[in-house]
């Protein structure tokens, strides 16, 4: 190996790392200060048991007085990213597998897709005002049923989009086949369309629940106590008297955190096949 | 509620000045994290896109931040901003740097808003442009060095031309969703001090849901979402043009 062959290799690796410490540092620190005590949590030390002894006290708190309001918020959390995932998943697959592979005449296909994906550009708080108005009059605010009505509202778009080239990329020879035997156009669509286009679907779930999960402006319009999701309910501790206990808020950031990585890590494949796929085609 | 006409359009373009600084600070918001992002992202791509050990572990790494709800990132690096407290002040304190006033100075909370967005949203544009260059076709690089062409040739001359149409898709999501900046603002500084990091998301949510002033709040809306139109179209334009 030549010396400026070496030298590449060795700033490739040093940036790679850079980068990597960049990305893990937040997420480490906050781990660490989750295992400390509260006067230590102020000083700048990072490996337990040489430096600091580390102590349960902020895990075992989850335990305490605000346990049953927590899990009720991650119970909520769960229930709202899970079931508006799903019913994001069937929309957004009919609609982009319409789009993918009839002609409408009267507004081009292209038009219809990109109606739908402008409605992705849409700031939620422009939208935040008529729809606590609406749930308002319709008696469901605070409830899981308003969550997921607006939960499904903004997940969609990707979702047709990311299923209409999921589908675009199938070869259409195959239903046409089962067509002419004398398959159903429905029945096509389930038989063959879904089961091959079944790795998109997992990436349309995971991203639309890690949406779901993550989002907050909505949540903390639309609901106050019942159904209040996890973040918010985390948020509205730290924003009161816990903000500057450190290893309070490590522990409960990191509860947050846990269910969209635990779901990210597995299927990231999925992940960045979704991610990419719109992108690719430009 | 009573009908007031135009009353509140006008009081938001001639009498609200608070509007115009929000506006304003979106708009450099906006600006500074998709241009940061994109050539950060860019330049990691360049360097995951070639073939080496444990890349997937790499790429699975990098594409965390992203996978966090954005209020628990405000929450952490809350945590680690506080100027006394601490923990990346503590960290210059060790190398016998002085204290910075992260959220305190109006100009560093800015920096501040930035840095965080940069952290949690340049996998974003990494993974997706990691995607795309692993996507090209390899006859033209070949081509291109057969005709003597530095790799730093082929970087500016054939891939970014090839990656073009992509980068303006992305340039044109990042910039849509970093015009709903909310959760920042309101878990890191509260919009302030004095104003300083106050988005118009965040502005809007005062207005409508804390202040209750609801037929205002939908008035300035309006007005956001004809910015965000705006802003997106001529992006969208002028980057076509270029091509």
């Amino acid at each position: 190996m030549g010396f400026k062959k070496k030298i590449g290799v060795v700033s490739f690796w040093v940036a790679i790392i850079i980068f990597s410490i960049w990305t893990l540092f937040p997420f480490f620190m906050a781990v660490v200060t989750s295992f400390k005590k509260l006067a230590e949590s102020y000083t700048p030390t990072f490996i337990p048991y040489l430096q600091f002894k580390p102590s349960f006290y902020a895990w075992t708190a989850l335990w305490g007085e605000e346990f049953q309001m927590l899990s009720r918020a991650l119970i909520n959390s769960i229930v709202v990213g899970g079931v508006s995932s799903f019913i994001v998943l069937i929309l957004g697959c009919l609609s982009g597998y319409a789009l993918s592979r009839f002609i409408f005449e009267k507004w081009k296909n292209k038009d219809i897709a990109t109606w739908i994906l402008s409605l992705r550009m849409m700031p939620p708080a422009v939208v935040l005002i008529p729809i606590f108005l609406m749930m308002r009059t319709l008696n469901i605010l605070d409830t899981w049923r308003s969550l997921i009505l607006t939960h499904v509202l903004f997940n969609l778009p990707l979702a047709v989009w990311l299923a209409m080239d999921f589908f675009n990329e199938l070869p259409k020879e195959i239903e046409e086949s089962a067509l002419i035997d004398g398959c159903s156009r429905f029945g096509a669509f389930l038989r063959i369309g879904l089961p091959l286009s079944s790795s998109g679907l997992v990436a349309i779930y995971i991203l639309s629940f890690i949406f779901s999960w993550g989002e907050f402006l909505f949540a903390v319009g639309l609901t106050y106590n019942r159904a209040i999701t996890f973040p918010v309910q985390i948020t509205s501790l730290f924003l009161s008297t816990e903000g500057l206990n450190f290893p309070r808020v490590s522990s409960l950031t990191l509860v947050a955190i846990t269910p969209p990585i635990l779901l990210a890590i597995p299927l990231s494949k999925y992940l960045i096949r979704g991610l990419t796929l719109g992108a690719v085609k430009g | 509620m009573r009908f007031v006409g135009l009353k509140n359009f006008y009081t938001i373009f001639v009498k609200d000045e608070r509007f115009w600084a929000d506006l304003f600070f979106t708009l450099l918001y906006v600006g500074s994290v998709v241009v940061i992002e994109l050539f950060l992202g860019l330049g990691l791509a360049s360097l995951l896109s070639r073939r080496f050990r444990f890349r997937n572990f790499f790429r699975i790494i990098y594409l965390l931040p992203m996978t966090a709800p954005p209020i628990t990132v405000a929450a952490l690096w809350r945590m680690f901003l506080q100027p006394d407290e601490g923990v990346i002040n503590k960290i210059l304190g060790l190398f016998g740097l002085p204290v910075i006033k992260w959220v305190t100075d109006p100009t560093l909370a800015r920096i501040s808003l930035i840095i965080v967005d940069v952290w949690q949203w340049t996998p974003f544009m990494f993974l997706a442009l990691l995607a795309a260059l692993q996507s090209m076709p390899q006859e033209i690089y070949e081509a291109a060095s057969v005709d003597g062409a530095s790799r730093w040739q082929i970087f500016l001359f054939v891939t970014i031309p090839l990656l073009f149409p992509i980068i303006i898709t992305l340039v044109l999501l990042r910039a849509i969703d970093a015009f709903k900046l909310f959760e920042l603002v309101y878990g890191i500084t509260g919009g302030g001090p004095a104003g300083k990091t106050e988005s118009l998301s965040y502005y809007i949510y005062l207005r409508g849901l804390s202040y209750f002033d609801i037929g205002y709040a939908s008035a300035l809306s309006w007005v956001f979402l004809i910015v965000v139109l705006g802003v997106s179209i001529s992006v969208l334009k002028s980057l076509r043009r270029k091509l």
